[in-house]
């Protein structure tokens, strides 16, 4: 992939709105490092099955991510993994979970905008 | 690997390459990860994983370049991180989801209009099933490999002589060559000649095959019961009366008895034991019964160096090309050439691929045929596509509500596609059907021996054939109309109906388009068919210097050790002749060694008298044949000076020879050749010449004229022999009554090849006839397709200028002019159509050149009539339209619209 330079890291708000992809990876990457088809299984358990990512996806995402710099490999890198060496494992970098959480607030904003014109009927969990 | 990881392959290589080196081994150990996943999935998820993985890859792939492009696209400085570049528009899921929805739209629509449907399908089916099967013919012969282990590595050595490059070689050669070539592993001999099995209950001919053991190894053969031969038993030395016989001669003639190993065969009348049987899958040429090892090739000399009758194969090293093998054999020739001056001066050695050597022949025919039935193809897409646009017209309503209320052109175009698509799926699986048929067909007219290679089959390779084949027809002819309507349709959506005319227009000339295309692509493959019927015809036109009209042939051939004598042969001939003509309603016959046409033919170098002795190697070939007293009578081949040979030329009387027209000019062109001599370069007999025959096709229906001798047969008798009679009447009804008559002289004669010389001469047409029928039925259909085309057009145009005529007819224009106006503007098209089709095919017949006989590549006959027959068809493809036009009732046309 070609890696753009960057000389100053963009503001969160750059990337918003996420693709439903690559806010589920990130999601999926919250609770530690992993390798892209774990990825893929972890948004699977997620979203009881309905969000399901193919290879082309999946890695189309980590590449733009990668270069974006949301996502970074993880040190737990090529050939330390004894079940197969050709998997790597990402890790979701500072820029990453910033850009989570912007997207979580304006989705957040989304929700309560949606709740005032009383579009979700549905109660605020306790 | 699994199909479906097989198939991933294919999909990661839509991807750029610096993706697919930076993921492509982690999206394979995904793929594999899913795979095991669901491996106890039922197969119906197996299916949907299937697709799910391909369609997800496929809109990847796409995205990744788009992406890329973007990437080196964008204006420098601008940003590269933004939302627009994560262009991820709709996640797989949704994709197959409207594609399953567009699917289920299509289906509907299309079994809405069973005409349109049918007719798409069944001229796709016609198109698509007929490229398969003649691809499946091109791949088994010219792409896979022969059906041998490693068959790159057999080659053909031939000896060359002067030009001709495919001598074969003497024994002592190949026995040199053995010794001395180290590009080799092994070398093997074989030599075909039919063989007589004798005492049974009748006596049969066998096709046989004289070989050295080597020929089984090399080839990798195994034997199904027993065993081959091994090196000792058939080298000269240490030769033992063993034989291998065929699967296929095992349980034809021995009922598949276990107990045949270790049974003796009395053929050609020596004992052999069988020692093994070879399994039908191997065979080297068409059903060869019996193997014997080449000690016992008969030949009254013996396996001398003059004796070239031995076809050599061998197999290379690993290491060793064919230009490497083929440079150190004509190092050993150059040596032995030295070495044995007498037999061996002006011989080179020839190293080809066995594969080359078969298909050398008919590679140029079967590119053209493949060619041929891809311009119909193509013909039949643009038919397709003229249907497709036509019915665009009807569905214009559906087209401007479906875009008024919010579908995307993309998406109008894709539900069109999708349409074509799944058209040219149905008529891909129905082309299956026409492809299983037509390789059956293909299967009995093919004039070659298919023993070599794989077989010829509908297989995978020919269904992902016909497969990438109807998709890609689909979008070929889909992609267009689809683009046109939805185009069209946005406009005729906002500017109402005013805007209409333009879009119709558009179509209009769209159409032209494909029948310009259509009518032009006939007129190439017509023009093709034209020159090679010309040439066929041109063909069977040639004068053959003989009477093939009722006249039979058979062969014989007796057997050495019951005639070992030369008398004896004379005697058993001169009976044997006799016998034959008091059957009723022959007229005459006689014996002549090799039936012009046969395949069969003996080639001799001469010295002629009062010339200087020729240069060993620069020595003029004769063709020789070997005749009895009548042959040129029986034969009608006459004779323009001299006498023909007679009875009393016989072994006491001094020998004599007949010689053809060419030979006598070229050695005493301005004297009579009558009681001059020639002499064979491998004896030192003077024959006189006592008659001069006119020339004679003997080989082949194009050789030019060549020399050719006739010796009598009472001075060189042959055991090997046929007989030719001239009867009254359909010749094959005496068939069986001159067998009889040779069976009366002797019962253990077998008789074969019972033929009409008729039957020979169209035979040794073959190839050419095949090649014409197949591009003459391809031309047929295109002309047919072309016609539709064209008629289709015009009666859409007459229907959109419905209103038009009306006001021209009101106005006082008469039906004859309206006539003239839609033909004129027809005819127009196709001239346009016949111009660039004859300035293609210009270009397009020189590859032909080749395959044509007499007629130039430009035949000017051929470029004159094929317009004319195209524009005779457009025409009556426009005048139907037209003339429903002329005779509208003007008030009714004009309420029209």
């Amino acid at each position: 992939m070609p890696r753009p330079m960057r000389t100053k890291e963009p503001p969160p708000s750059d990337f918003l709105p996420l693709t439903p992809a690559v806010l589920h990876i990130l999601l999926a990457l919250v609770d530690g490092d992993q390798h892209g088809y774990a990825i893929a299984q972890t948004v699977e358990e997620l979203t009881g099955g309905t969000v399901r990512m193919g290879p082309g996806t999946l890695y189309g995402s980590i590449g733009r991510m990668v270069a974006n710099g949301l996502l970074e490999e993880s040190s737990r890198g090529r050939g330390r993994v004894a079940e197969d060496e050709r998997r790597r494992f990402y890790r979701m970098t500072a820029l990453g979970r910033r850009v989570l959480e912007s997207e979580m607030e304006r989705l957040d904003r989304v929700v309560a905008l949606a709740r005032a014109k009383n579009v979700l009927r549905r109660p605020e969990p306790a | 690997m699994r199909p479906i990881e097989r198939t991933f392959e294919l999909v990661l290589r839509l991807y750029p390459r610096a993706f697919r080196d930076e993921f492509g081994d982690e999206m394979r150990a995904f793929v594999e990860a899913r795979r095991a996943e669901q491996r106890h999935a039922t197969p119906w998820g197996r299916v949907r994983l299937w697709c799910h993985l391909v369609a997800d890859g496929v809109a990847g792939g796409i995205r990744e370049h788009a992406a890329a492009w973007s990437a080196t696209h964008a204006r420098a400085g601008a940003p590269i991180v933004s939302p627009a570049l994560l262009p991820e528009t709709e996640l797989p899921e949704a994709l197959m989801v409207t594609l399953v929805q567009d699917a289920r739209y299509a289906v509907r629509t299309l079994s809405r209009r069973p005409a349109f449907t049918i007719v798409s399908a069944v001229t796709l089916a016609l198109g698509i099933g007929a490229t398969a099967a003649i691809f499946g013919v091109v791949d088994a012969l010219l792409f896979r490999p022969l059906r041998y282990p490693s068959p790159h590595q057999i080659v053909v050595v031939t000896m060359t002589r002067g030009t001709s490059v495919d001598d074969p070689t003497s024994y002592p050669d190949f026995v040199d060559w053995r010794e001395q070539a180290r590009s080799f592993q092994s070398v093997a001999v074989i030599r075909n000649q039919s063989v007589n099995l004798t005492g049974r209950e009748s006596p049969e001919r066998l096709s046989g095959a004289f070989v050295t053991a080597s020929f089984f190894s090399l080839l990798g053969a195994d034997p199904l019961a027993g065993r081959l031969f091994a090196h000792d038993e058939t080298e000269i030395e240490t030769a033992r009366p063993v034989a291998v016989i065929s699967e296929g001669a095992w349980r034809r003639l021995f009922g598949a008895d276990a107990g045949i190993i270790g049974r003796t065969l009395v053929l050609n009348g020596n004992p052999l034991q069988v020692i093994g049987i070879v399994p039908s899958a191997f065979n080297f040429f068409a059903g060869t019964d019996v193997w014997m090892p080449i000690t016992y090739y008969p030949n009254k000399n013996g396996l001398t160096r003059k004796d070239h009758s031995m076809t050599v194969i061998g197999r290379l090293r690993g290491d060793v090309t064919v230009t490497a093998a083929a440079a150190e054999m004509t190092a050993i020739a150059k040596r032995l050439a030295e070495q044995y001056p007498a037999e061996n001066s002006g011989f080179g050695a020839h190293v080809e691929t066995l594969h080359t050597l078969l298909v050398g022949d008919v590679r140029a025919p079967l590119y053209t045929v493949l060619a041929a039935v891809a311009l119909l193809l193509i013909i039949a897409c643009a038919n397709v596509a003229n249907l497709q646009l036509s019915h665009a017209l009807a569905r214009r309503r559906e087209m401007s509500v479906r875009a008024a209320l919010g579908a995307g052109r993309s998406r109008l175009a894709r539900q069109l596609l999708t349409e074509s698509v799944i058209l040219a799926a149905i008529g891909g699986v129905l082309g299956v059907a026409v492809a299983y048929a037509a390789v059956a067909v293909l299967l009995k007219i093919i004039p070659i021996d298919l023993t070599f290679f794989s077989p010829i089959s509908v297989d995978g390779r020919v269904l992902a054939f016909a497969a990438v084949v109807s998709i890609t027809t689909g979008i070929v002819f889909g992609l267009a109309p689809a683009l046109h309507a939805s185009r069209a349709s946005f406009r005729e959506a906002l500017a109402a109906r005013a805007g209409s005319l333009a879009a119709r227009v558009g179509r209009v000339e769209l159409r032209g388009a494909f029948v310009v295309a259509q009518i032009a692509l006939s007129a190439i493959l017509l023009i093709g068919g034209g020159l090679l019927a010309r040439s066929l015809m041109k063909l069977q036109g040639v004068d053959l210097g003989f009477d093939p009209s009722n006249l039979l042939t058979l062969e014989f051939r007796l057997p050495a050790t019951k005639y070992a004598q030369p008398e004896q042969i004379s005697d058993f001939f001169t009976r044997a002749i006799a016998e034959i003509r008091t059957v009723p309603g022959v007229n005459s016959a006689a014996l002549v060694r090799a039936v012009p046409l046969s395949g069969n033919s003996d080639v001799r170098a001469y010295a002629a008298s009062g010339a200087p002795e020729p240069e060993p190697g620069k020595a003029p070939i004769v063709q020789l044949n070997t005749v009895s007293p009548g042959y040129f009578r029986t034969v009608r081949l006459p004779l323009v000076a001299g006498r023909d040979v007679e009875n009393q030329d016989n072994t006491e009387a001094p020998p004599v020879v007949v010689v053809n027209e060419t030979l006598a000019r070229r050695e005493w062109p301005n004297r009579s050749a009558i009681g001059q001599q020639i002499r064979f370069i491998d004896t030192d007999r003077w024959l006189t010449i006592v008659g001069v025959a006119r020339d004679a096709k003997h080989f082949r229906l194009a050789d030019g004229p060549r020399p050719q001798a006739y010796i009598p047969y009472m001075q060189a008798p042959e055991i090997f022999t046929s007989v030719v009679v001239r009867t009254s009447g359909d010749p094959l009804k005496f068939g069986s009554l001159v067998r009889d008559a040779i069976w009366r002289v002797d019962r253990d004669q077998p008789v074969w090849r019972i033929r009409a010389m008729d039957s020979i001469v169209s035979s040794a047409l073959g190839s050419k006839r095949v090649l014409l029928s197949l591009v003459a039925v391809f031309a047929s259909v295109a002309v047919l397709l072309s016609g539709v085309g064209i008629y289709g057009v015009m009666s859409f145009a007459v229907t959109q200028r419905t209103h038009e005529v009306g006001v021209r007819m009101a106005l006082g224009a008469r039906g004859q002019e309206v006539l003239r106006l839609i033909v004129g503007q027809g005819l127009r098209l196709t001239a346009v159509a016949l111009a660039i089709g004859l300035v293609a095919s210009l270009g397009a017949t020189r590859v032909l050149a080749n395959q044509l006989f007499g007629v130039s590549p430009t035949d000017p006959v051929t470029f004159a009539v094929v317009p004319v027959l195209l524009a005779a068809v457009a025409a009556v493809a426009c005048y139907l339209p037209a003339r429903r036009a002329s005779r509208l009732d003007p008030l009714v046309a004009l309420r029209r619209e």
